[in-house]
């Protein structure tokens, strides 16, 4: 990973983008609600690097309607403090009973866009959340705590989950599928209100030190084998 | 500089998170004010006395805070930060920080920063510095006060104010009416043979170990070692091992003599959970692996050449 | 009377093993067609050349000898079948007439002896040598096979000797019943004793061929009936090319009718030889995959489907029931148990077209998933953005051409690993120097290459791997070019052996082809001093799949170095362990790695300098190997592109 000469974000010249693992995890679930429950689904992504094919991956694995919300091009980096506003006003025109999404992004400041979402629409919100099912007019969530802890908590709908871990891993999309979607329209829409204020001028990123790190073993397994266990009989640990 | 720091708790311990966090307002000079929300006004005091050199403490006794939940902490906090307006608020990126710093953020209109690892005065706001991207970059952000910060656990330590005197709690009234979330039920962590907290050594891999099929180079390992056997989050949410085994941010946090992991990427969720151990060593096919940043000894192998190698020297001089 | 009754029980045997048949192979004409219709003669020809030179089975000698000594005596003795019931059932036929007695019945009694060698050797086999391949295969069916073939052997012996016995006077014709008659007559058993003995034996010889004929369709021996068909069916497509989903049923294999007739009559033709089974990389990795049980598993799980079989075990869904996913994703697509199969079953085809049908559900290995992913984001297996593709090239004494751009000699089609691979790429500089130095006019795609699906497709991504090579084939056809080289076998593969199929033809080369024609046509000097023993490793997709055996070693040969063969050579070759999308899943040692056990056998060699590889997959792989070993100071694994660079003579050398 590499710096912008500006130091204002990384280059993003030589990087492939993924899809967020929570958010990965979040559309997974969405679309065992529909199989479970019959919920009916609907993706939507802010203007980004391979937003569109996000969005086409996601109608492959089975959900019902897609938006792309369009951005102006200086705008596709927008943190996600930035871009809780344009996502809100399309939950409400959707109008959903349930929003699910990431509990954690990793590439910016905030990282956290379902409590934001959650305040903004003023809807209740749940983070670091598995295992939801839905009842009547509610669902049920588990959150997660450090240390192994939990609780189950039901929420009255509308509502907002920052997902951690679907009910079970990602499906893969076959190729097939994708091929398929090659050609379908990718339905968009202009927001109407303004990104929300965010520090990303106030911000410079950095390299971390790397010194002090690990003291680095070189050789093969078996040198590797053997100096571990010198250093684990010296320490008295074997 | 006033701070207002969000007290988490757990079975009427505060979290450790939490004080640390008491550390950190101190180390920039600012006076530490702890919000404690509990069941009744017994349940606040018995809390409060645990926060060692903090300069006040605010409680809050309803119960339907009793229990941690998402929707009346925020709101209690939000309350809180709007009458008692503190330069800066803390909380820590934990469950509830997430929880809460953007929520209040937004509700009461203040600028926020997450994956605070480090903080200090700057002119009259305050400089953050920040991990992104799972720990290899670090972002410095230049913040105005007031704002909101959610904070790295292990930012700072929390022996440091150990010792100190507690302040009394002045309780508070907010209002907690119009939920629209219960908490139906707590879960412990599930009690098991497994006891990772304890254990003196612990041998930890990652996703790298494929499936559960390749579980017994792992065990072997772990028994050659004397160790507890451990696994990454990954390793649990794809079903490969039990909860009670995941250590990180999720799972549990440990402290052993010996922390040795296989084919772990070191994310920041994890090494929140093992940093602290005496002793690291990391192997990872990865050489760009963050682990090899924290680890004390690093090698750059496949797991699958170096545990059975390893496991059979262990045996030999057994 | 006794015709008869000869012709009742004939009749009825007839009419049963013909039900069996019906019940076992009509159902195949609901599965889904082959097209292999075409070509008629050239098939023909093949499969009485492979049945009666018995290519395939000599390659293991001592299996293939009892063989040709139990198939020969089945034709020869045939004619006694044909004289026993000819007689039975038309009184009075005979082939005495054209030798029934005389050269006819000498020929019957030699190979009489023929047999009782197969079969001795057949039954030392199985129940002395027991080689490993026979491990799963059903000893009760060929034991019963065993009896039934040597009754009617000796019932026929016997016979005669009774017939003999009548006049006590014996035949140079017939010297085995001869021998046999002795006994008779010594206890007493001439006359009218002997006539009804040779009643006696000759009812037991024929219950012995109707007691087989029966037997039969129930039996590994059917492939006395469907070897001829298996063999002039099988697939005429370069061996590179997999099948394509049909047209007309694209879906996914899900029932039994979702596979070919040729497919199934694979599964019913089987003889359990187990020949597949000892060349399996996988199989000898200790992997839960052997190429025998899977097509025994199938042939089982379609018998149980038919309702020809009670097995709890083959119950369907086929993945999953019948067949486990690991077992699928075990197989590296190295194609040995098909060149090795005497009967030209497919197993990889099978394979492949079980996996597409988990693809097709998204239950996918869960590394292969990541891979997966990475391809369809990226286009490479790496995930890393197409733009990185050629960073390689930073620092090559020469900028090389965008072929996108400018016309160009050869386009050289990379490939993912020798692109991305950190060791791969010193390689792949390596290549593009010594092209510099031959002055090829060549030129690259840069970030307008795609990985060329070829392990995709084996994965059984079949919709990521058109995308793949949709992409590829646009590009290509935006440039001028006259050949296309690539490193890698696997590119090689998709390129000149899937490709077509896609309406893309070209001429497409190993950089081994390449580089022997620079420095036959004296573009690149050598100075072959510094002569080694070495040995070299045929990659699958370029020795066993595209016939690229000779071009390495004429290449070796003219680097001056003393080429030690290893044991498993040429097409016999045996798999890195990275193919058909391995490399892309998790690699539990359990068992012994196929890397490593190549390693071996080379090392086994004795005083063998250097393991000469020429795929970028295979150096990663043996690399590893070697230093698993411990033995990568003895044995170097070296790409041909470092031989050649090391042999070359020096810049003033190399003339003008």
């Amino acid at each position: 990973m590499e710096l912008g000469e500006d130091e204002r974000d990384i280059d993003r010249e030589w990087i492939g983008l993924e899809l967020n693992p929570f958010d990965d995890q979040a559309l997974e679930q969405a679309v065992l609600l529909k199989e479970s429950v019959a919920a009916r689904v609907t993706a939507i992504a802010a203007e980004a690097e391979g937003g569109e094919r996000m969005l086409k991956t996601a109608l492959a694995r089975g959900v019902d309607e897609v938006r792309l919300i369009e951005l102006d091009e200086e705008a596709v980096q927008l943190s996600s403090r930035a871009r809780a506003p344009l996502y809100a006003e399309a939950i409400a025109e959707i109008a959903p009973d349930l929003v699910l999404t990431g509990v954690l992004s990793t590439d910016d400041l905030y990282g956290e866009l379902a409590p934001l979402l959650g305040a903004i629409l003023d809807w209740p919100q749940v983070s670091a959340a598995s295992q939801v099912t839905q009842k009547g007019a509610s669902v049920t969530v588990r959150q997660e705590y450090s240390g192994g802890a939990a609780a189950m908590v039901e929420m009255q709908l509308p509502a907002v989950v920052g997902l951690q871990t679907a009910s079970r891993p990602p499906r893969y999309v076959p190729g097939s599928k994708l091929r398929d979607l090659l050609k379908v329209e990718i339905p968009t829409s202009e927001p109407s209100v303004e990104p929300g204020a965010d520090l990303a001028d106030a911000t410079t990123l950095e390299l971390p030190d790397s010194s002090g790190g690990a003291e680095m073993i070189d050789g093969n397994a078996e040198v590797v084998a053997e100096k571990i266990h010198g250093i684990l009989s010296e320490r008295g640990l074997v | 500089m006033r701070c207002l720091i969000y007290v988490e708790h757990n079975g009427g311990q505060v979290a450790e998170s939490a004080l640390q966090l008491g550390t950190l307002a101190k180390s920039i000079g600012a006076e530490a004010v702890g919000l404690v929300c509990a069941g009744d006004g017994e349940a606040v005091a018995d809390l409060t006395r645990q926060l060692s050199g903090f300069d006040a403490a605010l409680g809050v006794a309803d119960p339907v805070v009793s229990a941690y939940n998402a929707q009346a902490a925020a709101k209690a906090l939000t309350q809180c930060v709007e009458t008692q307006a503190p330069d800066l608020v803390m909380t820590s990126y934990s469950t509830a920080g997430i929880d809460l710093a953007p929520t209040v953020s937004i509700k009461a209109d203040l600028p926020m920063i997450g994956y605070v690892l480090e903080l200090a005065i700057d002119g009259d706001g305050l400089a953050a510095v920040s991990m992104v991207y799972g720990g290899k970059l670090r972002a410095k952000t230049e913040i105005a006060t007031p704002c909101i910060v959610a904070v790295m656990p292990g930012a700072a330590k929390a022996e440091a104010l150990a010792g100190q005197p507690a302040p009394n709690a002045e309780m508070i009234q907010v209002d907690l009416s119009g939920l629209a979330m219960t908490v139906v039920e707590t879960l412990e962590p599930e009690s098991s043979d497994v006891n990772l907290a304890e254990a003196e050594k612990i041998f930890c891999v990652g996703r790298a170990l494929g499936g559960t099929e390749k579980i017994g180079v792992a065990e072997e390992m772990a028994a050659a070692l004397g160790a507890e056997l451990a696994g990454s989050r990954p390793v649990i949410d794809a079903g490969w091992m039990p909860k009670v085994r995941q250590v990180g941010k999720s799972g549990t946090k440990v402290k052993p003599k010996l922390y040795f992991m296989a084919g772990v990427s070191g994310a920041p969720e994890h090494l929140e959970g093992m940093e602290d151990s005496e002793l690291i060593i990391a192997i990872n096919s990865d050489e760009q692996a963050p682990i090899f940043g924290k680890a004390h000894y690093g090698a750059v192998c496949d797991m699958f050449q170096l545990l059975p190698a390893l496991t059979a020297r262990l045996n030999a001089g057994k | 009377m006794t015709t008869l009754i000869l012709w009742i029980v004939t009749g009825a045997a007839l009419a049963l093993s013909a039900w069996r048949f019906w019940r076992l192979f009509s159902p195949l004409s609901a599965a889904r067609p082959t097209g292999r219709g075409q070509q008629l003669g050239a098939r023909l020809s093949f499969m009485i050349g492979d049945i009666a030179l018995h290519r395939r089975l000599m390659k293991f000698s001592y299996s293939g000898i009892l063989h040709a000594c139990i198939f020969s005596s089945f034709i020869v003795l045939f004619s006694a079948i044909v004289e026993s019931f000819g007689s039975g059932l038309f009184p009075g036929f005979s082939l005495a007439p054209i030798g029934g007695n005389t050269w006819i019945a000498l020929l019957q009694n030699l190979f009489a002896l023929v047999i009782a060698v197969g079969l001795g050797m057949a039954i030392y086999l199985r129940f002395a040598a027991k080689p490993d391949r026979f491990k799963g295969s059903k000893t009760f069916d060929a034991t019963v096979i065993y009896v039934l073939a040597g009754l009617i052997v000796i019932t026929m012996i016997l016979e005669a000797s009774a017939r003999l016995a009548i006049d006590g006077q014996g035949s140079v014709w017939r010297p085995v019943s001869t021998l046999f008659m002795l006994p008779m007559v010594s206890l007493g058993i001439t006359g009218h004793a002997a006539e009804r003995v040779e009643v006696l034996f000759y009812w037991a010889h024929i219950g012995a061929i109707l007691g087989f004929l029966v037997y039969i369709p129930g039996s590994k021996h059917r492939h006395m009936f469907t070897a001829a068909p298996n063999i002039f069916f099988r697939p005429l497509t370069s061996k590179g090319q997999l099948p394509a989903p049909e047209e007309d049923a694209p879906g996914p294999v899900q029932a039994y009718s979702d596979f070919t007739w040729k497919d199934l009559l694979d599964t019913l033709s089987c003889t359990e030889c187990g020949r597949c089974q000892s060349v399996c990389p996988a199989h000898a990795a200790g992997k839960p995959l052997s190429p025998k049980t899977l097509i025994m598993n199938l042939r089982d799980g379609y018998l149980t489907d038919q309702g020809l079989m009670q097995s709890a075990d083959h119950a369907l869904p086929i993945v999953g029931g019948t067949i486990q996913p690991e077992t699928l994703w075990s197989c590296t697509t190295c194609r040995a148990c098909m060149e090795v199969c005497p009967l030209h079953i497919e197993h990889v085809p099978k394979i492949v077209k079980l996996r597409r049908s988990m693809v097709e559900e998204g239950q996918v290995e869960p590394l292969l998933q990541t891979t997966l992913t990475n391809f369809q984001s990226q286009g490479n297996s790496f995930g890393k953005p197409p733009k990185q593709r050629a960073r390689w090239t930073k620092g090559l004494s020469y900028k090389i051409k965008d072929a996108r751009k400018t016309a160009v000699d050869v386009l050289w089609f990379v490939g993912d690993f020798a692109s991305f691979d950190p060791r791969a790429q010193k390689l792949t500089f390596m290549v593009a120097e010594l092209l510099g130095q031959a002055k090829v006019d060549v030129g690259i795609l840069y970030d307008g290459e795609r990985n060329s699906g070829n392990d995709v497709r084996r994965a059984g991504d079949e919709g990521l791997f058109e995308m793949l090579a949709a992409h590829n084939i646009e590009q290509l056809e935006a440039c001028t070019f006259k050949r296309i080289m690539t490193t890698d076998p696997h590119s090689l593969n998709a390129l000149k052996s899937e490709y077509p199929t896609l309406g893309a033809r070209y001429e497409v080369l190993h950089y081994s082809e390449l580089f022997l024609e620079l420095i036959r046509a004296g573009r690149l000097v050598l100075d072959p001093r510094a002569a080694k023993r070495v040995t070299y490793h045929d990659p699958c997709y370029l020795g066993r799949y595209n016939g690229g055996f000779d071009a390495p070693r004429d290449l070796i040969a003219a680097l001056g170095h003393e080429l030690v063969e290893m044991p498993r050579n040429r097409e016999n070759s045996f798999c890195c362990g990275a193919g058909g999308g391995r490399i892309f899943m998790e690699d539990a040692p359990t068992g012994e790695r196929p890397s490593e056990s190549r390693i071996r056998e080379a090392m086994a060699l004795g005083d063998i300098s250097t393991f000469i590889v020429s795929c970028p997959k295979d150096v990663v792989m043996y690399s590893a190997a070697a230093q698993a070993l411990g033995v990568e100071t003895e044995l170097a694994v070296r790409d041909l592109a470092e031989m050649i660079s090391e042999t070359i003579a020096t810049e003033e050398l190399v003339a003008p």
